[in-house]
């Protein structure tokens, strides 16, 4: 409990830290660390994401009119629900930890083992400035990004691969997606995304920079809190979020009428 | 060269004031060990501090660049002034400044560590540039003719240096490229672990004009060899 506790409170810290001394990104150092750190969370994932995310678009479509006998209208009303407010932030979060969670908390504990943190503050910088401050930032805007592309892409893709695979036309997919989609829905899975990619950077920073042992089992021992945990946070921040903004809507939408 | 004094001053607070005038490095440990490790430096040239053992010398640096005699307050005033560690640096005494003093003094300092302690995700120039980004970004647009100048006097070709990550380096290139990007921030003191270690007599030849480069950059600074040795 005392553990679980004091990582909380690491994480908070680390999060304060981050929030005061965001100006750091304007140092040539950071700026640096936090284009690669955009560059290899965002740019560089973004291909491994095209086809998941079609396949899940083409999947829930499928899924729901051939099933649950739906028109093509309650087919795209439940791909927003799921693809847009649900999936999409998901599993551009579950892409992120799986790639760069476990790179941060690994680099980091490597550093921290070798001596590389030390070095740092021997320098005079801030180890927190110039390891964690750009990778939340950066972590954070590409799970934001991802997740924009997830849903673009499972929702053109899926009814897109609907159009040729069921007995929907195009245009009436889209026809009903336009009509159905608001603007809310992205902005709520924006700020979710935002919110994700801050809570695993976090995490993944704090069990980077704190590994338990300086010996090199204390590497895999960190990445494997570090996932746990951040998949755990973005679980339960998604169900917090979900609740809080659509709390109304889903206990409507699960109330069985008489 | 001469060498770190084991006779150190001062009992009295005015003594300790008046003897840390003109001291670049003035360490006392705690305790009752006070004969053990003690170091004294004065101002100006190049020193070479032999005899002390690792503990020894990973308290002096820790004590100089991290958190020293005054880190816990209650501590310190849990503690005897007689039984505190005594730290003089740049002529002034850590223990009688506030925080924002220390950090300035310390920011005077500088420490090139056996293995030039450089991060391994970086390539030479970038390792080198790093501390300036942070502390002087002003002066990174004439770093780079700096760097080639001072690598060439060093005996490096900078072309080829320069874009190598620290696992394509051999220790004389790593020691050299922490080198080089301790000397582009300038320290008044320079204290340098073990020089010669891990180096083949070509190279250890080669460092031995390493205090010299840092003299004509440094005019007035103090340059500190800590062996490794059970020298006296």
């Amino acid at each position: 409990m005392i553990g679980v506790y004091r990582e909380f409170e690491g994480c908070m810290r680390l999060l304060g830290h981050v929030l005061r001394r965001i100006q750091v990104l304007a140092l040539p150092p950071v700026a640096e660390s936090l284009t690669r750190q955009i560059y290899f969370t965002g740019a560089s994932a973004t291909t491994g994401i095209v086809l998941r995310g079609a396949f899940i678009g083409t999947l829930i479509i499928a899924y729901v009119i051939d099933v649950l006998e739906a028109n093509s209208a309650l087919a795209v009303k439940i791909l927003i629900w799921v693809v847009l407010r649900e999936v999409g932030p998901l599993i551009a979060a579950v892409l992120v930890i799986q790639r760069s969670g476990t790179a941060i908390a690994t680099e980091l504990a490597l550093m921290q083992i070798s001596g590389e943190v030390t070095s740092l503050r021997r320098m005079r910088v801030d180890p927190h400035d110039y390891l964690v401050v750009p990778r939340v930032v950066g972590v954070a805007l590409s799970t934001a990004a991802l997740t924009f592309y997830v849903q673009v892409i499972a929702v053109g893709g899926g009814m897109l691969l609907s159009a040729l695979t069921i007995n929907v036309s195009l245009g009436e997919l889209a026809n009903d997606f336009f009509l159905l989609a608001s603007p809310l829905d992205f902005v709520y899975s924006v700020i979710k995304s935002l919110l994700f990619g801050v809570a695993i950077a976090v995490i993944c920073c704090y069990h980077g920079l704190h590994p338990l042992g300086t010996s090199i089992n204390a590497v895999p021992k960190a990445a494997i809190n570090a996932v746990t945990q951040s998949t755990l946070i973005v679980m339960l921040l998604n169900v917090v979020f979900a609740y809080l903004v659509f709390g109304q809507a889903f206990f409507g939408l699960v109330t069985a009428k008489v | 060269m001469s060498r770190g004094d084991p006779g150190a001053p001062s009992d009295t607070d005015s003594r300790r004031a008046a003897d840390a005038q003109g001291v670049a490095l003035g360490y006392e440990p705690p305790g009752d060990d006070r004969g053990d490790g003690r170091v004294w430096i004065p101002a100006g040239g190049s020193h070479r501090v032999g005899g002390l053992g690792m503990y020894q010398k990973a308290r002096l640096l820790a004590a100089v660049l991290e958190r020293g005699p005054e880190r816990r307050a209650i501590a310190r005033r849990a503690t005897s002034p007689e039984r505190r560690a005594k730290l003089v640096l740049l002529g002034a005494e850590l223990d009688r400044l506030e925080p924002a003093g220390r950090a300035a003094l310390r920011a005077r300092v500088a420490f090139l560590p056996a293995g030039g302690g450089l991060l391994s995700n970086l390539n030479a120039w970038e390792n080198i540039v790093l501390p300036l980004g942070f502390h002087y970004p002003k002066r990174l647009q004439g770093a780079a003719a700096q760097v080639h100048g001072l690598l060439t006097e060093l005996g490096v070709d900078p072309d080829i240096l320069l874009p190598k990550l620290p696992e394509r380096m051999s220790p004389y290139e790593k020691k050299l490229t922490g080198y080089v990007r301790i000397l582009m921030e300038k320290p008044e003191l320079l204290l340098v672990d073990d020089l010669p270690s891990g180096l083949d007599p070509a190279e250890q030849a080669q460092v031995t004009g390493f205090p010299a480069v840092y003299l004509a950059i440094c005019p007035g600074g103090t340059f500190v060899q800590l062996d490794g040795t059970s020298e006296v």
